[in-house]
């Protein structure tokens, strides 16, 4: 039949490496799934160390060479684009495919045929998640918020999760019509890192806050009620043409007539400037020539105007949107319709650090952004931090996306495991058997679930195939409590988009590494 | 003998240049004989370069365009199916394999003492008889609308079937048909914009009517544009530079300076507003666009977009009917381009722009999502591939059964022919017939079926008369293909088997191979060549 195949023994021995070096990869981040899962500790090339949980950032770490670990890589890669939690258990869940096969191929059944089959069990096993799943109304703020507490319950940054899971909750829903959006752009939540205090300091803002503190070298305000913002990309120092140009000297005289006419020329600008009745000004940083000198600094003290620069031109864009203003690139163009008005613009130092951010509230007219100003108390855990709040993000996404949730704690896995396995007594030949070797790979994540958490993983996943097997759809592991319990009870809640795009990725590149038979050497 | 060549050439003659040739074609055709059919399987292809970069892939072009032959008869193989890329884009793989066979075919008769010339002559023979059992079994919808379509999926179907995108193949057969058909008969595969974005699977590709633009819009600028008329151009709006090497301006003061930078700053500012002059609502440069500009576009309400490359400004004009232009002095002789929405949607996590209801009409994008970035690499060979065959058969709108029924009833014929041969010919026919009938047992090992039982089956079908039968791999029996409806392309079947033959009957001619002394590699700064 065409279903069986005869492979000469260098093809077994290519597939074979392929799928022990993707196994690998899956191993070596399979201790990091679930809320009491490890962490990595990952040393760069330059020196730099980084401590994480999250599945993706270590494999985006990883310097993984060959072919097919690279394709496990990039799996999760794609399942943190599509919904951006799950990375883990993406690749967990095609390690488990991958050893699934293992035993199918040495029965002799073909490549192809396992592909096809494992396709077809994913459609059926998306059914089923779509039958276990419950709808939710975006506008039931705490049913999302324990999703975003299930996300963030297996991250380092767990105790605080109190504080940071309403915050990605209110951001994302801040920024989205919940009635007839669709999707979300993430780039509208700007997330600004802070270094000292502590991560319970973490808060949202509905406004703006910039990076850097104001200038300060020539006392200018730093703080400014009514505020009136001009975003500039223009230079506020001497004057330059594209073209190279050279000032020549003659004498004494011409060097005190030249800094005059420097003096003058920027003061006609500062004038300028606050004609428009502009007083805080946003210089973009420019490679070209200096934005601003000590001199334009100081006239601009003098007119009361506070002045923020080095603005990155990727921000501007997010700035210009959020403040409801137009950025400025010449200053003839300056006119108050121009301008991003807000209530109040201030200068805040963070505690427990030198540095200072600006803040801007009250803003008119704001756009559909929102800020997070995030804090911590060392880098290492900022910047855990933030890919954890991205995660949290992204599950909102992820159910603003697909409106459904499903339960958590291995619960839909080991609901699919047994639906399927039912399923598959239905089918006959080989797609039975195909059928029934996915099931059983899916009890990976229940399994490595109770195995993390220190749990006898074999009584574990036994029991919960007994709940389910009883109708007890919802059964899951407690990790905290090391027993089998209904998770909707638990408020342990995923978005039913995550699962099912770690079922279907995991599939999708499972079966291209099947159909690979040979490794040939190219220039 | 004296030193008649340079040190370093090589002469290899008679048997010893021939067996050499023949060995080099056929284990080149052995290496990519398991890709062939529905039942095919992938290559790695390990980059040996800097970047180590891999490639998964099942299509026979790609992997013997990367390959390192060094065989001089296994580099025409690699060029025979090049051109078969270039011709007809599919059926790569088969036309290697085809000239393998070929030339194993001619390795016995030539063991067994017929001359080459004399294996040739009957090759032609053959090759005749096989174009017109090939025409006669083919059929053609073309005056038919509805059948031709049906036609069409079928081949899509046939083609999307051995490839990566048959998981999900009637989508895909659909989509391709439905961009192919867009086209209106041409084979300008470039209104067919193909886009890929890693996430979602493969499942989640969509065919966009219009085209996706992978840029930003300018700050501040409307976003959503209806009945946009388009100006598309290729012109510095960064400085108009004067492009003279150490040009430059002395002044004495710097107001001077102040009033040069003024001048510059006006330019622009004209420059811009003749462009706004021209009555557009979006400008599109190839270049980028800076701040000042953008600022004046944003307040003119112009949206424009700046740095799009430079495949995808020509695509662009194409799709929007415009002309790219680089000087705006005559604004009524400029072409602009129309469509009649441009807005921006969202696919992953990026933004794109959209052009929708573009004036050229065939203009579409097809959108490819998958798991990672080797699946969608592949998925858009095998995408371009289905959609070359697709386009070729709108031109040439006959079709030939597959699934090795055309291959058998080419071969059923010449044997037939050859029986009314006489002489040494006869046997040079049958072994033409031999290799022809080795590609359906391929594709039947390959699905891991008992090839030797399936196609001599499939052989006695065909001599009683069948002119449909074919194999079946999924279910391993020979069937009839009006029920399965695998249908190829008779321009692809018949270019495979002309280049084939050519290729095959070259090799054969050859009876001594001059290898040249390698060129001497200067190393004046000490790096060692390759």
């Amino acid at each position: 039949m065409g279903d069986s195949q005869k492979g000469n023994a260098k093809e077994k021995d290519v597939r074979l490496s392929n799928i022990i070096a993707a196994k690998a990869v899956a191993d070596t981040i399979r201790t990091s799934l679930g809320p009491r899962g490890m962490d990595k500790m990952i040393q760069k090339a330059d020196g730099e160390v980084l401590i994480t949980n999250d599945g993706a950032t270590i494999l985006s770490q990883l310097q993984v060479f060959h072919p097919t670990a690279q394709m496990l890589v990039q799996v999760s890669k794609s399942q943190d684009i599509e919904a951006g939690d799950g990375t883990t258990g993406v690749c967990v869940i095609a390690g488990a495919f991958l050893s699934a096969c293992t035993s199918l191929l040495t029965k002799g059944i073909h490549p192809t045929m396992i592909a096809e089959s494992f396709k077809e069990a994913n459609q059926k096993a998306e059914q089923i998640l779509m039958g276990v799943a419950k709808p939710v109304d975006l506008a039931h703020r705490d049913s999302v918020l324990d999703a975003v507490n299930t996300c963030l319950s297996s991250k380092v940054v767990h105790q605080n999760a109190d504080v940071l899971a309403p915050i990605a909750v209110d951001s994302v829903l801040n920024i989205i019509d919940p009635n007839t959006a669709t999707n979300v752009d993430l780039n509208d939540i700007k997330i600004v890192k802070q270094v000292g205090g502590t991560m319970d300091d973490t808060e949202l803002v509905h406004g703006l806050v910039l990076e850097k503190g104001a200038k300060h070298t020539a006392g200018g305000p730093s703080k400014v009620k009514d505020a009136k913002v001009a975003l500039i990309q223009f230079c506020v120092s001497a004057p330059k043409t594209d073209m190279e140009n050279n000032v020549v000297v003659s004498d004494y005289a011409a060097m005190d007539r030249l800094l005059k006419e420097e003096r003058k020329y920027i003061i006609e600008l500062c004038k300028k400037i606050k004609k428009s009745g502009c007083n805080v000004l946003l210089i973009q940083k420019s490679i070209l020539r200096d934005a601003y000198n000590d001199l334009s600094l100081h006239y601009l003290a003098k007119l009361d105007i506070m002045v923020v620069t080095d603005i990155e031109r990727s921000d501007v864009d997010f700035i210009a949107r959020t403040m409801n203003l137009q950025p400025i690139a010449h200053v003839d163009e300056m006119s108050a319709d121009k301008l991003g008005k807000c209530a109040i613009a201030e200068e805040v130092s963070i505690a427990g650090s030198t540095s200072r951010v600006v803040k801007m509230t009250g803003i008119e007219k704001m756009g559909k952004t929102i800020t997070i100003l995030m804090r911590g108390s060392t880098k290492l855990t900022l910047d855990e931090a933030d890919r954890s709040v991205h995660d949290a993000l992204c599950v909102v996404r992820a159910i603003v996306k697909k409106r459904y949730m499903i339960a958590g704690g291995g619960a839909p896995e080991a609901e699919v495991a047994l639906k399927l396995t039912e399923w598959s007594k239905s089918l006959t030949g080989v797609r039975s058997y195909c059928a029934r070797a996915f099931a059983e790979a899916l009890e990976i994540i229940p399994y490595t679930l109770a195995e993390n958490a220190g749990l006898n993983a074999i009584r574990m996943v036994t029991e919960l195939r007994n709940r389910h097997a009883a109708g007890d759809v919802y059964a899951g592991i407690n990790v905290k409590k090391g027993c089998i319990s209904n998770m909707w009870d638990e408020h342990v809640v995923q978005p039913l988009l995550v699962s099912t795009s770690e079922i279907s990725l995991s599939t999708e590149c499972v079966g291209m590494i099947l159909k690979i038979d040979d490794l040939v050497p190219v220039r | 003998m004296g030193e008649i060549f340079k040190p370093g050439a090589n002469l290899q003659k008679g048997e010893h240049a021939r067996l050499s040739s023949l060995i080099g074609a056929i284990s080149l055709a052995d290496q990519v004989k398991t890709t062939l059919g529905p039942r095919g399987r992938d290559k790695i292809l390990q980059s040996t370069g800097r970047d180590l970069s891999v490639n998964v892939t099942n299509d026979g072009a790609t992997i013997l365009k990367n390959m390192v032959v060094s065989n001089p008869a296994a580099k025409l193989l690699v060029d025979v199916s090049k051109t078969q890329d270039a011709e007809v884009g599919d059926g790569t793989t088969s036309v290697c394999v085809l000239t393998g066979e070929l030339l194993r075919a001619a390795e016995e008769l030539l063991t067994s003492g017929i001359h080459p010339q004399t294996i040739n002559a009957g090759w032609r023979l053959a090759h005749g008889v096989a174009q017109k059992a090939l025409l006669d079994s083919s059929s053609d919808h073309g005056s038919d609308a509805a059948q031709f379509k049906e036609d069409l999926l079928n081949i899509a179907r046939t083609t999307l079937s051995s490839k990566i995108l048959n998981v999900d193949i009637e989508k895909f057969a659909q989509l391709a048909v439905d961009s192919v058909l867009r086209l209106k008969g041409s084979t300008n595969l470039e209104s067919i914009h193909v886009l890929k974005k890693l996430g979602g699977s493969l499942s989640d590709s969509y065919l966009e009517e219009g085209f996706l633009l992978d840029k930003k819009i300018g700050i501040g600028q409307p976003k959503r544009i209806e009945k946009a008329k388009i100006l598309v151009a290729n012109t510095a709006m960064d400085t108009d530079k004067i492009k003279i090497y150490g040009a430059r301006v002395r002044v004495n003061s710097i107001a001077k300076l102040a009033e040069l930078e003024a001048v510059e700053k006006d330019k622009m500012k004209k420059k811009c507003q003749k462009i706004i002059d021209h009555g557009i609502n979006c400008f599109i440069n190839r270049q980028l666009i800076y701040n000042f500009p953008e600022e004046i576009f944003a307040q003119a309400k112009v949206m424009a977009i700046e740095h799009a490359d430079f495949d995808g400004i020509e695509r662009l004009a194409l799709a929007l009917g415009a002309e790219v232009t680089s000087t705006f002095d005559n604004p009524e002789v400029v072409k602009f381009g129309e469509c009649d929405v441009i807005e921006e949607v969202m696919i992953g996590e990026d933004t794109l722009i959209r052009f929708g209801g573009c004036k050229a009409g065939e203009a579409c994008t097809v959108v490819l999502r998958g798991s990672s970035q080797h699946l969608l690499d592949e998925a858009e060979r095998s995408l371009h591939d289905a959609l070359c065959v697709l386009s070729q058969t709108v031109k040439e709108t006959k079709t030939v059964w597959g699934a090795g029924c055309s291959e058998m009833l080419m071969a059923r014929a010449i044997e037939d022919e050859a029986n009314k041969t006489p002489g040494k010919k006869a046997n040079a026919m049958r072994a033409f017939a031999k290799a022809l009938r080795a590609i359906p047992a391929i594709i039947a090992d390959n699905a891991g079926l008992d090839s030797a039982d399936l196609v001599s089956q499939l052989d006695a079908e065909i001599s009683s008369g069948s002119k449909t039968s074919g194999i079946d791999v999924i279910t391993g029996t020979v069937g009839d293909m009006t029920d399965l409806k695998i249908t190829e392309s008779y321009k692809v079947k018949s270019s495979m088997i002309n280049y084939a033959a050519e290729a095959a009957e070259m090799l054969l001619r050859v009876d001594s191979i001059i290898t040249c002394a390698p060129r001497e590699r200067k190393n004046p700064h000490g790096r060692r060549g390759m």
